[in-house]
C-alpha cells in the first residue's frame, strides 16, 4: 500500500479497484455455486466453498442486497462470488 | 577521498580464470591434470575449469558428482578468494608504477589510463611495453618459497587492448591471443567494434539469448538497427548496450586514490562455525572499527569480511584417485558496497550477515577480518538522515520506483501506474474500500 499523495484527491482521477464483474454461475443441487463461466467459453468448476454471508444495506436509497460466496476454484484459485438478490445476477471479485 | 582521476585512452590488461592460474601456479604440476575450482559461495558446484577439464565436457556450474563422472580424473580444489584477491592487489599495484589511473574489474581484469604517457614513455607500444615490464617484475609471490605467481604461470598469458574508453580497449583485450596486445587506433573504434560478436556486450542470459533469437550476430547489427527500437525493446540497459556497439559512448578509466583501510581482527582460540557466534564477532568488528580514529566524519562505503579457515587436510598426493581435492589454504571473502555510505552499525552488518547466511565459510573459522576500504565524506545532513533507518529505507523505496516509472514510461509511453489509495476501508463491500489515483513521481 502506497500512502496517499499530499495534493488534494480529484476524484474524476480515481479509478476503481476490484470492481464485480458480471458472470454466470451454475448452481448445485444446495443452490450453492457449482460452476462459473467468465465468458461463453471460459468456465471454471467450483471446488470448495469456503464461507458463505449476506449484507443488506442503504435500504434508505438504494437497497444494497447480495449473497456472497467465498469459493476455491479447480486450480487453487480463490475468488468471492455473490448474488444480487434485486437483479439476481452474480458476479465476481477478488477476496 | 575524491575522485578526480580519470583518463580518456585506455589499455586493458586481462587474464582470463585468474583466480584459476593463481592455484595453477602454487601446485606445482597442477596444470597438467584437468582442473576445476569449487564455487566460493557453494562448494557443490564447479566455478572455474581448466582447457583439459572443459575437453573431457565439464562446464561451469556443474555439480561435483556430475562432473566427476564426465572427468574421474578430475582435480577438484576449494577456493582461496583472499588470495586471489591480494594477487590481484599486487598486479594493481605493479600496473600503478606505469599510470596513476588504474581502475580494478573483475578479478584478473584491469583498466590502465594512458591519457599523457607518450610523453614519458614514447608511442602506445612502448607504453604497452611498459605495462608488460611491470607486471612481469612486479614479483608476486604467495609467501612459500618456490611457489611461482599466477603471472608467472605460462597459462595465464596477459591479454592487452588498447583504445579510447574502456569499452574499446576490453573488447581489443578479449580478441588478443595470449601474450599479445591488440591496439585500435583512434576513430577506428566503429569500424572495429562492428564486427565483433555480441557476446563481448555486457548482457545478461536472457537479453543475449532475445538477441540471437533477432539474428543479431554482431555489434555491427545491432548498432544497425535504429536506437529507439532497441531502447523500446530492452529499455535503459539496451539503450546502453546499442550506444557501446555504435561506439557512441567513451567511458573514461576512473582511477581512484585507494585509502588506507581501517582493519579489525579477531582470532578464535578454536575455529568456530557457528553462524551465530560469526554475527556476533562481526558486530564486535564492526564496532571497534567504526571507532578507529581515522573513521571519524567519514562514512563507509565498501566493506571487506574475510576469514581464513580450518585446513581440509586431505591426502595431497594420490594420482591414483580419481577425483580429489588439492590441499588449499582456504580462505572466504565478501566484499559489499553500500549502496548509501553509513556510520551506522547495523545498516554495515546487514548485509554482511544476509551474505553470511546465504554463502557461509565452508569450514571453521580460524581467524575474521573486517577492513574498511573505501568512505565518503560525513555530512551532518546526511549522518541524521541516516539515524532514521525506515526514513533512508523509503527515500531508496522512492528512488527505485522513480527509476522504474522512468523506465516504464521510456518503454511505453503512456504509464499507466498508480497509487492504491484508502476510500472507505471499512465497507462490507469490497470495491469500495480501495480505489487508484494516477501515480506521478
Amino acid at each position: 500500500m502506497v500512502a496517499p499523495a499530499r495534493t488534494p484527491v480529484r476524484t474524476d482521477r480515481l479509478r476503481a479497484v476490484n470492481e464485480p464483474r458480471r458472470v454466470t454461475v451454475e448452481l448445485d443441487a444446495d443452490g450453492a455455486p457449482g460452476k462459473v463461466w467468465r465468458s461463453r467459453d471460459n468456465a471454471a468448476v467450483v471446488e470448495t466453498v469456503l464461507e458463505m454471508w449476506r449484507i443488506d444495506d442503504e435500504w434508505w436509497r438504494q437497497l444494497i442486497s447480495r449473497r456472497y460466496f467465498a469459493v476455491m476454484l479447480d486450480g487453487g484459485t480463490r475468488v468471492v462470488l455473490f448474488e444480487d438478490l434485486v437483479s439476481h445476477e452474480w458476479f465476481m471479485q477478488s477476496p | 577521498m575524491p575522485n578526480r582521476l580519470s583518463s580518456s585512452l585506455a589499455a586493458c590488461v586481462w587474464i582470463p580464470l585468474f583466480p584459476l592460474r593463481c592455484e595453477e601456479a602454487r601446485h606445482e604440476g597442477l596444470a597438467a591434470f584437468p582442473t576445476a575450482l569449487l564455487a566460493p559461495d557453494t562448494t557443490r558446484k564447479l566455478w572455474q575449469i581448466s582447457s583439459l577439464a572443459r575437453h573431457a565436457g565439464v562446464k561451469p556450474g556443474m555439480t561435483v558428482s556430475q562432473a566427476i563422472g564426465l572427468c574421474p580424473a578430475l582435480r577438484l580444489l576449494e577456493p582461496d578468494p583472499v588470495h586471489y584477491d591480494e594477487q590481484f592487489a599486487a598486479l594493481l599495484a605493479a600496473l600503478g608504477a606505469v599510470s596513476p589511473v588504474v581502475e580494478a574489474g573483475e578479478l584478473g581484469l584491469a583498466y590502465v589510463g594512458t591519457d599523457g604517457l607518450e610523453g614519458i614513455f614514447g608511442g602506445i607500444t612502448e607504453i604497452i611495453d611498459a605495462i608488460r615490464l611491470r607486471i612481469a617484475g612486479c614479483g608476486l609471490r604467495n609467501g612459500n618459497a618456490g611457489v611461482k605467481s599466477a603471472i608467472d604461470n605460462p597459462q595465464s598469458a596477459i591479454r592487452l587492448g588498447w583504445g579510447v574508453g574502456k569499452f574499446t580497449a576490453w573488447v581489443a583485450a578479449s580478441r588478443a591471443k595470449p601474450s599479445e596486445a591488440v591496439v585500435v587506433a583512434a576513430g577506428a573504434e566503429r569500424t572495429f567494434l562492428a564486427s565483433q560478436p555480441i557476446a563481448v556486450l555486457p548482457l545478461d542470459p536472457h537479453t543475449h539469448r532475445r538477441l540471437r533469437q533477432l539474428g543479431i550476430r554482431t555489434l555491427g547489427a545491432l548498432a544497425a538497427l535504429p536506437e529507439a527500437a532497441i531502447t523500446a525493446q530492452f529499455g535503459d540497459a539496451g539503450k546502453r548496450l546499442w550506444q557501446l556497439a555504435a561506439g557512441r559512448v567513451t567511458e573514461p578509466v576512473a582511477g581512484r586514490v585507494a585509502p588506507e583501510p581501517i582493519v579489525a581482527a579477531l582470532t578464535f582460540f578454536t575455529p568456530v562455525g557457528e553462524r551465530e557466534l560469526l554475527a556476533h564477532s562481526l558486530d564486535q568488528l564492526i564496532a571497534r572499527a567504526l571507532k578507529h580514529p581515522r573513521r571519524i566524519g567519514w562514512r563507509v562505503h565498501a566493506v571487506r569480511l574475510r576469514a581464513d579457515l580450518e585446513s581440509g587436510g586431505m591426502a595431497e598426493d594420490d594420482s591414483r584417485s580419481a577425483a580429489c581435492c588439492a590441499p588449499t589454504n582456504r580462505s572466504w571473502l565478501i566484499n559489499v558496497l553500500l549502496k548509501d555510505p553509513t556510520a551506522d552499525a547495523a545498516r554495515i552488518a546487514a548485509p554482511l550477515k544476509a551474505r553470511l547466511e546465504q554463502s557461509p565459510p565452508t569450514g571453521g573459522v580460524e581467524r575474521l577480518v573486517l577492513e574498511f576500504t573505501a568512505f565518503a565524506p560525513g555530512t551532518t545532513e546526511l549522518q541524521l538522515f541516516a539515524r532514521d533507518a525506515q526514513a533512508a529505507a523509503r527515500a531508496g523505496q522512492q528512488r527505485a520506483l522513480r527509476h522504474a516509472a522512468r523506465e516504464v514510461r521510456m518503454r511505453i509511453k503512456r504509464a499507466n501506474l498508480f497509487h492504491v489509495i484508502e476510500v472507505q476501508p471499512w465497507s462490507r463491500l469490497p470495491e469500495r474500500r480501495y480505489a487508484l489515483i494516477d501515480y506521478e513521481p
